[in-house]
């Protein structure tokens, strides 16, 4: 994720937790498009998510 | 990828082509016998691929391809272990002790991934496959919706060192098998893009935004979801599928 994608108020769709640094990752939410930041933790935990628009729950 | 690798797909498709001549053979014994003509009902009920592969209440129709395909691939043929995290994806366990996948949701992840895909410019997506048998229909895959691919072995530094000739800054990155392809989902990591993986019943899902569960080490099954794959990405985009499945098959 570029650093500019890093600022700002983004929080992690799991855990809520502001994104920073690098291994988040920014991606539109497959269904519906709307912008899903996780972070790293997350990620790496394999913790599912779930898209706040269209309910729709990865990975 | 290792010859052991190789070996794990056989009994899978084995066992796929054995229930078959079973069920045939079963058929045409029961036919012959006016006496066992409860028999032969029940030989006729049991179609060749009439597994089940899915929950019921699940409309085969709203499928991509008939799920007698998908069967016949063994797209549903699991493993017999199963990770946690894949167990959402697990429809059951066959006497065999081999899970089977669900393959409403695997048609229906192939649409999701190939609409998430449809996002992007087709240069910026990366597709990867150190094994063997996926990496005809993964540079078929690549070639079709005009991505690049990176099959054998993942040059370490490729998405990370751009010192080296073959560095390449990628959107998202389609990977074969999350462990077969560590390293590009470990360099995916870094530089902080998403991961789309087709993941089995064995394959910790890591590192992973989006799964695709399927079986991941068959050759006809690699080669029919990227089939579906490349063909649903290029609908929605607006253009026309053009590639018929033999296209993405490998020779053996």
């Amino acid at each position: 994720m570029s650093e500019a994608d890093t600022t700002g108020d983004r929080a992690c769709v799991s855990c809520g937790i502001s994104v920073t640094g690098t291994n988040a990752a920014r991606f539109k939410c497959p269904e519906c498009g709307n912008v899903i930041f996780r972070c790293a933790k997350c990620r790496k935990q394999s913790n599912l998510y779930e898209c706040p628009d269209c309910g729709f729950r990865g990975p | 990828m290792s010859e052991s690798e190789n070996d794990d797909t056989e009994p899978a498709e084995e066992d796929v082509a054995d229930e078959v001549a079973d069920s045939e053979a079963a058929a045409e014994s029961a036919s012959s016998d006016e006496a066992e003509t409860e028999q032969a009902d029940e030989a006729e009920e049991e179609s060749r691929f009439d597994e089940n592969v899915m929950p019921e209440g699940e409309e085969e129709a709203d499928l991509l391809i008939p799920v007698e395909d998908y069967l016949s691939a063994g797209v549903h043929i699991g493993t017999q272990q199963k990770t946690k995290d894949m167990e959402r994806f697990i429809h059951r366990v066959r006497d065999d002790g081999l899970y089977v996948l669900d393959v409403s949701r695997t048609d229906g992840r192939i649409r999701t991934a190939a609409e998430f895909l449809s996002n992007y410019d087709p240069e910026q997506v990366l597709v990867t496959s150190s094994r063997q048998y996926g990496r005809f229909p993964a540079e078929k895959f690549a070639d079709a919706i005009g991505a690049r691919a990176r099959t054998g072995r993942f040059i370490p530094g490729t998405l990370t060192n751009p010192k080296y000739d073959g560095y390449i800054e990628p959107d998202v990155v389609v990977v074969t098998d999350p462990i077969g392809d560590a390293q590009a989902v470990k360099e995916a990591i870094t530089v902080g893009i998403p991961v789309i993986a087709m993941c089995d019943s064995n394959n910790a899902v890591s590192n992973v935004d989006l799964v695709i569960p399927t079986n991941n080490k068959g050759r006809r099954a690699l080669s029919v979801v990227y089939w579906l794959l490349a063909n649903e990405t290029l609908d929605r985009r607006g253009a026309e599928p053009s590639y018929a499945l033999e296209d993405f098959e490998a020779g053996l």
